[in-house]
């Protein structure tokens, strides 16, 4: 019995430590003066931060980033919300439908969407193929499983019949049923989706750099390119990444423990 | 039950369903699906066409189609080499991940502090959206040449990691997709973990096998399908990842995405009809691993009654 217990401590010890000493490692990078040569940074200082986030590159990227992720977060979500409930109640038969399209996704590498899209609509020439809104379409592509799924489940966890045929005795329309009834009894799951498509693009790094590259530069090519040219302030910029992946994962499980459902898992291409 | 609707129609004088009435629920059924027509266009314009389009594309040469030209001249040894690689890579690493991850798994699940299974499923539920650019320089920090670890390794254990190992190699790569790959085996293997009953071991183990003997014959048949359907995910994941690999190694590695991509910016004098046989060939191996995921996870699903 000990040895078994001993056993899961190592694997539980293995675990955290490669899960935790690149990120420690990062932070503590970032506020090193010179970390080049000794076992310990020569000591501490904040000028990397500084330096990093005066720039007026680092606002724009982030502003851009913040745009496309919120975009396509609203794009997912008007695209995906009236078509499941839709399905839900009045065309069950095209649910198989739906699942499918909503999970091609999946495998389809991010390259590999760039060169479809491209090869499709290049002829409509560079200033349509190679513009933010191409890459917050080609962004919803990436995010509708990640949007479908939890709202799907948060309409299998309501009687959205009982609901829908309520309202409409008393009166409501399509629109006011899924607005004001049904839209606020699947809150939970267009917010876990929603903050799933908002951590995906945050750090979307494929689509952005073959689609729109330097025309819109966002976050993650910005972070790229300072790791070719200055590490220490690359590493403030992966820290605000890894922040902002942290601060949604926590909202997410926190959002799932409040609702009481399983979460879906989140699994996307890197 | 809707289904045969349309049959009885055609037959009026055995249906008890009036004529204009069927044709009215027909219209009605139409009308009905017009509503998923936003949803649908979207999957056509976005998804559907593009992906038809260069599978189209990759039997096209200089105007010549059907022609099987582009996958001949992919059958160039860089492009070969680059296909190799990338199997290779996610081979390692769905292999590792699905290994380390039920290790890790199982330690988590029969774990008595509470406090540890939540926290250490937490940060694995963190751990696998963490990736791309940042994931791969958190690594070079880590484990470059003069990385924190690298360091430590050198200076108080006399261990030197470079030129023997390099982060910015096949290998390293590895290391950073483990980080990924790892977690979501855990969270992937979690609910099956957690199916085994304990009556299943005792009632072995009353029987006289040992535990080895229990878990050969008994646990991990049972969790035969749950871990091939992750082993194919994985695969699937790593094979098509490219934001990891590009900012760890750049161009110098070959693997099919970064191929792909330097087609693509126009980098390699390479006709562009390679790209698409390439893409055409990576699809359908997604596909496969996607495929058997689905077959394999809803296989997994029958011990979970």
């Amino acid at each position: 019995m000990r040895s078994s217990s001993l056993g899961r401590w190592l694997v539980i010890g293995f675990f955290l430590t490669y899960m935790l000493v690149p990120l420690v490692a990062t932070v503590a990078f970032s506020f090193a003066i010179r970390w080049d040569r000794t076992i310990l940074p020569e000591g501490l200082t904040v000028a990397w931060w500084q330096a990093v986030t005066a720039r007026r590159a680092f606002v724009l990227t982030l502003t851009h980033t913040i745009i496309v992720s919120l975009s396509t977060m609203t794009v997912c979500a008007l695209l995906v919300t009236p078509t499941a409930y839709w399905a839900h109640i009045r065309v069950p038969r095209a649910k198989p439908l739906i699942d499918l399209l909503t999970t091609l996704p999946f495998g389809i590498p991010g390259v590999v969407l760039a060169l479809a899209l491209l090869r499709t609509y290049a002829r409509f020439g560079g200033a349509i193929v190679h513009s933010p809104g191409m890459l917050i379409l080609a962004c919803s592509v990436i995010g509708l499983p990640f949007m479908y799924r939890p709202v799907v489940n948060a309409l299998n966890a309501v009687d959205i019949r009982t609901l829908t045929e309520a309202a409409q005795t008393l009166g409501a329309g399509w629109g006011t049923v899924l607005v004001r009834v049904i839209v606020p009894n699947i809150m939970p799951g267009i917010v876990s989706g929603a903050l799933l498509v908002f951590s995906l693009v945050f750090v979307e790094f494929t689509l952005a750099n073959l689609l729109v590259g330097a025309r819109y530069k966002t976050f993650p090519i910005y972070l790229v390119e300072f790791t070719r040219f200055d590490g220490r302030q690359a590493s403030a910029l992966a820290v605000i990444s890894f922040i902002i992946a942290w601060l949604t994962s926590l909202a997410l499980i926190r959002l799932v423990r409040r609702a009481g459902g399983p979460r879906e898992e989140a699994i996307g291409a890197r | 039950m809707e289904r045969w609707r349309p049959t009885r129609s055609s037959n009026p004088g055995s249906s008890t369903i009036p004529r204009g009435e069927s044709l009215r629920a027909r219209i009605k059924s139409l009308s009905a699906w017009s509503a998923l027509i936003p949803f649908l266009l979207f999957a056509l314009a976005l998804e559907v066409v593009p992906i038809l389009t260069v599978i189209a594309s990759s039997f096209r040469t200089e105007g010549v189609w059907p022609t099987l030209e582009n996958y001949r001249e992919a059958t160039a040894p860089l492009i070969v080499r680059s296909f190799v690689n990338t199997i290779k890579l996610s081979t390692a690493t769905a292999g590792l991940g699905v290994i380390l991850g039920t290790l890790v798994s199982h330690a988590i699940a029969t774990s008595r502090n509470r406090y540890i299974r939540e926290a250490t499923t937490a940060l694995a539920d963190v751990a696998t959206n963490f990736g791309g650019a940042p994931l791969a320089f958190a690594f070079i920090v880590t484990l470059g040449s003069t990385g924190v670890v690298t360091q430590v390794l050198l200076k108080i254990f006399g261990i030197s990691l470079y030129p023997g190992f390099r982060i910015y190699s096949i290998s390293g790569l590895v290391l950073a997709y483990l980080y990924f790959q790892m977690p979501l085996m855990v969270l992937l293997i979690q609910p099956s973990l957690l199916g085994l009953r304990k009556e299943w071991r005792e009632a072995s183990l009353t029987l006289g096998a040992s535990s080895l003997q229990y878990w050969l014959r008994i646990g991990l048949p049972i969790l035969g399908p749950a871990l091939l359907g992750g082993f194919l995910l994985l695969f699937a994941h790593s094979f098509g990842a490219y934001a990891t690999a590009w900012t760890l190694t750049g161009p110098d590695i070959n693997l099919v995405t970064i191929q792909i991509a330097a087609l693509i910016r126009g980098e390699v004098q390479l006709e562009p009809g390679i790209a698409d046989a390439m893409a055409t060939a990576s699809l359908f191996i997604m596909a496969v691993c996607v495929a058997g995921y689905q077959w394999a996870s809803a296989r997994a699903g029958r011990w979970m009654e």
